[in-house]
C-alpha cells in the first residue's frame, strides 16, 4: 500500500518538476527565429555574400589590385582591370575593376579576400539566400555585388 | 691572365678576377647586397646608397657597387650597422614614394617592394605630406610617374649607353629632381621600352600594359620574336588567350634584357580584330566564309584538275620568311613530291646561298658568326644594311662590343647610318657602291675614283686597318650578293685570326627558309638539285620522286603566270603583290590562287581560297636567325578558327592521299636533324631554350639574277605585313619619320 502512495507522490513531483520548466520557458522571450516569415538576425561578423563598397563620393573603392583573387584558396574571384579616365571615372585611383566576378559555386566564405583587401573594398555582407536551380546563376557579377549608391552621391 | 684576387665576405673566402666589383663578388658566393642604381653592363652611379657594406680598416661604410675588390679585403654585410643603414636608406626612399602598390603596375615585381619586405622600414618617422605630381605621358608607349621615381638613373644610362639614343635627362634639383625627355616635352626616341623594363620601381610604365592586370595573374611563355632576323627571346604574358605584354623576363636567350620596339610592343597584331578567323572561298566572284573542309577540298580538287590537264609545270609555290623551319621543310616536300614541281621560292632578303657556297668552297664552314660572337668581337666590318633599323639586336651587340671592350667598328655604307657614331672608320661610298667597294677591297677590280668621298685613299686606309686586326666579324646586307659574296669571303679569310661572317636577312626565319630549301634549285641544307646523290637521299627518305630539273625562281614564276603557263599558285605567309609591286592584272591568269595568311593582305584579296593561319604565338616549332642559330618557338595561346601552316600542309597532303606520319612539329624536326646537312643539332639544348648554331655546308647553284635578293628595308617601326596591324607600332610619332632617321 505504502508503495503505491510513494509512486503517486514521485510521479507528481516529476510532473511538477518537468512542467515547471515548461511554464517558466513559456514566459521567457523566444529564441527561435520565425524565418522565412520574419527576417533572420545575424552576428555582426557573420560571413555572408560579399559586398563591394563605395567611398563617400559614391566611387567604387576597389582598385583592381587582384590581392583578393591571389588570397582566395578556392580561386573563385575573377577580375579584369581597366584604367580610369577623366570622362569615365569609376574608382578614386588610376585603376578600377571592369569585371569582378565571384563564383559562389566555389566560394567557401573563409574571408581571406576581405582580410587581403588593402582598400576595404570587399566586405562580407549578411546575404545568404543564394540557392539557385542553375549553377551559372551562382557566378555573381560586379553589378550584383556592389553596394547601392549612397543617397549623398545620388544626383 | 692576371693573378686572381682573394678576399672574404661574411667569413666566406672568395676568389675573383682583378677588377671585379664587390657587389659582383658577393653575388658569386650567394650573398645578396641590395642595390637599385647598380645594373650590370651600365656605368656605375652610386646614387641609391643601398649597397653600403662594412669593409675592415675603412672608416665608413662603402658602396659595394663602386668598390673594386683588393687582395685580403675583409667585408661584412651582416653587421647591425649595415642592417640599420639599409633600413634607414629605405625609409629615406619612402619619404616621397607613394604607397600605392595596389594600383601600381610594378606591384608584385618591384625591387623597392622586395627590398622593404626584406630589409624593413615598414614604419616611417616622417610625418610630413608626400610630394605629389601628376603623371606625365612621354609617348603613347611610355608614361612617367614622378612620385614613384627613386632617381636611380638606370633609364638615363640604358638609353644613353645601351641604345645610344640619349632621350632622357635629369631636371630640377634635390627632392624635386625628375626624369625629363631631352628633346622637348615628348619622348623622341627608338621607343624600345628598355627604360620601362629596367626601372626598379613603377615610375616608367608601359602604354600597352598599364593597369591591365597584375604580374602574378598571367602565364609566361618564352618564345622567339617573329619580326626581324635576330631571333630575340621574348616572354609573352598571356591572360585569357590575349597577349598582354612582352619582355625578356628572365634575361635568357641571346638578347639578354634587350628588346626593340617591335619585340616589346609589336606583338599586338596577334590580338588584332582583323585577323582572319575563317577560311574564305571565292563564289561568284566574291570571297565568302567557308568551312575548313570545303576550302581545302576545293583547293585539292582544283589542283588535281590542273595537274591532270597541264602537268606539274603549271603549279608554283611561294613560301614565307616567318613560318617555322618545320613548315618550310614540309612545304618544299609537299611541292617537290606531292605536286611534283620545283617551282618553289620565297622573298630572299639576303644571299645566304652564296655565303654557304663560298665558305664551303674555302673549307671554312666553322666561320659562321653567332650573335654572341658579335658582342665579343674585337673588330667588326659592316658592309651595307642599317642594323639600327633592320637588326636592332645586332646594332645593340655592336654598340656593346665597342663600349664594353673597345672593339673597332669599320663601316662601308652608302648612307649615313647611325652606327657610324661608334665606328673607327666610316667609308661612305656612292649609292649602290658597296659591292664595288668590296670588289676593290678584295683586289678583284680597281675602285672608281668617285666611289667614296675621300677618294680611293680611304679605301686603302680601311684595307690597311683591317689587316692589323684579328678575329674580325664581317656583316653584310643584301647589297653584297652573288659573286661579290665569294670575293668578300676570300678576302676576309686572308685577314689575320679567325674571321667570321654574317649575312643580314630581314625576317624571323629568312635564314631558315633558305636552309630548308624554299628555293627552286636547292634541296634542304643547300644541296643542289643537280647533285644526284643528295636528291636520291631525300627521295629514299620520302619514298617519292623529286623532279631533277631546277624550277622557276620567284621572278620567273610571275613571268610564267603572265604568260599563262602557270595556272595555280600556292602562297604561304607571304604577300608577293605588295613585296614585288605586282599590278592587279599580274595574277588574274591563275585558275587557283591559294593563300594561307593571318590577315586579308593584297595577295589574299585576289585569292580563290584564303585560309586563316596561326601566328607565331599560337604554334610551336623552330626558327633560325640570320646568324644561323636555331631556337624553339613555344605555343602560348590559341586563336579559334586558325590552323598552323603545318596543320594546313598535313591536311592538304592527306587529301592528296599521302600517308605522312608526322604527329607534331617535333616529328618533323627529328627528320630535319637526321636528314638536313648542318642541322644535326642536339634536341635537348634546343628544348631548354638555347640558341643552337648550325654550320650548313653545300654548293648551291649561283644566283640566277640580281633582282632575286633584296631587303624590304624595314624601319624600327615596320615589319612587312605584320606591322600594319599593330596598334603600338603605328601609334608612335617616330614611326612617321623618314626611313633611316637616327635618334
Amino acid at each position: 500500500m505504502g508503495n503505491i502512495l510513494k509512486e503517486i507522490t514521485n510521479s507528481a513531483t516529476a510532473l511538477a518538476k518537468g512542467f515547471s520548466i515548461t511554464f517558466k520557458t513559456m514566459l521567457r522571450p523566444t529564441v527561435t527565429e520565425n524565418y522565412p516569415h520574419q527576417p533572420p538576425t545575424f552576428e555582426d561578423r557573420y560571413r555572408g555574400l560579399h559586398v563591394l563598397r563605395r567611398d563617400e563620393n559614391g566611387l567604387e573603392k576597389c582598385v583592381a589590385c587582384f590581392l583578393c583573387a591571389a588570397a582566395c584558396p578556392s580561386n573563385c574571384i575573377y577580375i579584369e582591370a581597366a584604367e580610369n579616365t577623366a570622362a569615365h571615372r569609376i574608382s578614386a585611383a588610376e585603376r578600377y575593376a571592369k569585371v569582378y566576378n565571384i563564383d559562389y559555386n566555389r566560394c567557401i566564405f573563409c574571408g581571406y579576400c576581405v582580410e587581403a583587401c588593402p582598400c576595404d573594398a570587399i566586405t562580407h555582407g549578411h546575404g545568404f539566400e543564394i540557392s539557385a536551380y542553375d549553377t551559372n546563376a551562382l557566378i555573381y557579377r560586379k553589378e550584383q555585388l556592389l553596394e547601392p549608391l549612397p543617397a549623398s552621391a545620388k544626383k | 691572365m692576371a693573378e686572381p684576387i682573394k678576399l672574404s665576405i661574411d667569413g666566406k673566402p672568395v676568389t675573383v678576377p682583378p677588377g671585379t666589383l664587390l657587389i659582383e663578388a658577393a653575388k658569386q658566393v650567394g650573398i645578396e647586397v641590395p642595390s637599385f642604381c647598380y645594373y650590370p653592363g651600365l656605368s656605375l652611379q652610386g646614387a641609391c646608397r643601398m649597397c653600403l657594406v662594412a669593409i675592415e680598416k675603412m672608416p665608413k661604410l662603402q658602396t659595394a657597387c663602386t668598390t673594386v675588390v683588393t687582395n685580403g679585403m675583409v667585408v661584412h654585410t651582416d653587421t647591425p650597422e649595415v642592417a640599420n643603414t639599409r633600413k634607414s636608406m629605405l625609409e629615406f626612399l619612402l619619404t616621397n614614394h607613394p604607397l600605392d602598390c595596389p594600383v601600381c603596375d610594378k606591384g608584385g615585381e618591384c625591387e623597392l617592394q622586395d627590398a622593404v619586405f626584406r630589409y624593413g622600414a615598414a614604419e616611417t618617422r616622417f610625418l610630413e605630406g608626400k610630394l605629389h605630381e601628376e603623371e606625365k605621358k612621354f609617348s603613347n608607349l611610355v608614361y612617367y610617374d614622378r612620385p614613384r621615381c627613386i632617381l636611380c638613373f638606370r633609364c638615363i644610362r640604358v638609353c644613353d649607353e645601351g641604345m645610344d639614343v640619349n632621350a632622357y635627362g635629369i631636371g630640377f634639383r634635390a627632392a624635386h629632381s625628375e626624369i625629363i625627355p631631352n628633346r622637348g616635352e615628348q619622348l623622341e626616341c627608338e621607343e624600345c621600352g628598355m627604360c620601362i623594363d629596367i626601372c626598379p620601381v613603377g615610375a616608367l610604365t608601359s602604354g600597352t600594359y598599364r593597369y591591365k592586370t597584375r604580374p602574378w595573374e598571367v602565364t609566361y611563355t618564352g618564345t622567339i620574336c617573329n619580326h626581324c632576323g635576330d631571333g630575340c627571346r621574348t616572354t609573352l604574358s598571356v591572360r585569357n588567350n590575349v597577349v598582354i605584354r612582352a619582355n625578356n623576363r628572365d634575361h635568357s636567350g641571346l638578347n639578354g634584357e634587350f628588346l626593340c620596339v617591335k619585340g616589346r610592343f609589336g606583338w599586338d597584331f596577334v590580338n588584332s580584330e582583323r585577323r582572319l578567323k575563317s577560311p574564305l572561298l571565292r563564289k561568284n566572284g566574291k570571297q565568302e566564309e567557308a568551312s575548313w573542309e570545303e576550302a581545302l577540298t576545293f583547293t585539292v580538287e582544283r589542283l588535281k584538275t590542273i595537274l591532270a590537264e597541264h602537268g606539274p609545270g603549271a603549279v608554283a609555290v611561294i613560301g614565307s620568311n616567318r613560318t617555322t623551319n618545320e613548315e618550310d621543310y614540309l612545304l618544299q616536300r609537299f611541292a617537290r613530291t606531292v605536286l611534283g614541281t620545283n617551282d618553289i621560292d620565297h622573298h630572299r632578303t639576303a644571299d645566304f646561298s652564296s655565303l654557304v657556297r663560298a665558305l664551303t668552297e674555302a673549307g671554312a664552314t666553322d666561320r659562321y658568326a653567332t650573335i654572341e660572337d658579335i658582342s665579343a668581337a674585337k673588330s667588326l666590318l659592316l658592309i651595307g644594311n642599317d642594323p639600327t633599323h633592320q637588326h636592332p639586336l645586332i646594332a645593340y651587340q655592336i654598340r656593346q662590343a665597342v663600349r664594353q671592350h673597345g672593339a673597332r667598328l669599320y663601316i662601308v655604307n652608302s648612307r649615313e647610318i647611325k652606327l657610324r657614331r661608334q665606328s673607327s672608320q666610316y667609308l661612305q661610298v656612292k649609292p649602290q657602291g658597296e659591292a664595288e667597294a668590296v670588289r676593290a677591297l678584295a683586289g678583284q677590280a680597281p675602285a672608281a675614283q668617285d666611289l667614296c668621298a675621300g677618294g680611293t685613299g680611304a679605301l686603302t686606309a680601311l684595307a690597311d686597318a683591317l689587316k692589323k686586326e684579328s678575329d674580325t666579324v664581317i656583316l653584310f646586307g643584301d647589297e653584297i650578293q652573288g659573286q661579290t659574296v665569294n670575293d668578300l669571303v676570300t678576302c676576309g679569310l686572308t685577314l689575320p685570326g679567325k674571321t667570321r661572317f654574317v649575312a643580314l636577312g630581314d625576317y624571323a626565319n629568312s635564314r631558315g627558309a633558305a636552309d630548308m630549301g624554299l628555293l627552286p634549285d636547292t634541296l634542304p641544307g643547300y644541296q643542289p638539285l643537280s647533285n644526284e646523290k643528295a636528291r636520291e637521299r631525300m627521295e629514299s627518305a620520302w619514298a617519292a620522286k623529286i623532279p631533277a630539273a631546277p624550277g622557276r625562281n620567284i621572278r620567273s614564276i610571275f613571268e610564267g603566270i603572265r604568260a599563262g603557263e602557270i595556272k595555280a599558285l600556292l602562297v604561304f605567309g607571304a604577300n608577293p603583290v605588295k613585296t614585288f609591286g605586282l599590278d592587279n592584272a599580274a595574277l588574274t591568269g591563275l585558275q587557283l590562287l591559294f593563300v594561307a595568311e593571318l590577315f586579308r593582305t593584297e595577295t589574299a584579296e585576289l585569292a580563290n581560297v584564303v585560309v586563316p593561319a596561326a601566328s607565331f604565338a599560337e604554334k610551336s616549332g623552330t626558327v633560325t636567325n640570320t646568324c644561323g642559330e636555331v631556337q624553339a618557338l613555344k605555343r602560348t595561346m590559341r586563336q579559334a578558327g586558325t590552323r598552323s601552316d603545318l596543320e594546313i600542309l598535313l591536311a592538304l597532303a592527306r587529301l592528296f592521299g599521302q600517308r605522312w606520319t608526322y604527329q607534331s612539329p617535333e616529328d618533323v624536326l627529328r627528320e630535319i636533324i637526321a636528314l638536313v646537312p648542318g642541322y644535326d643539332i642536339p634536341l635537348p639544348s634546343l628544348l631548354v631554350g638555347r640558341a643552337v648554331p648550325t654550320h650548313p655546308e653545300g654548293r648551291p647553284p649561283a644566283l640566277e639574277r640580281p633582282d632575286l635578293v633584296f631587303s624590304s628595308r624595314d624601319s624600327l617601326f615596320t615589319s612587312g605585313t605584320l606591322s600594319r596591324y599593330s596598334w603600338a607600332l603605328n601609334s608612335v610619332d617616330e614611326a612617321k619619320k623618314p626611313y633611316g632617321h637616327a635618334f
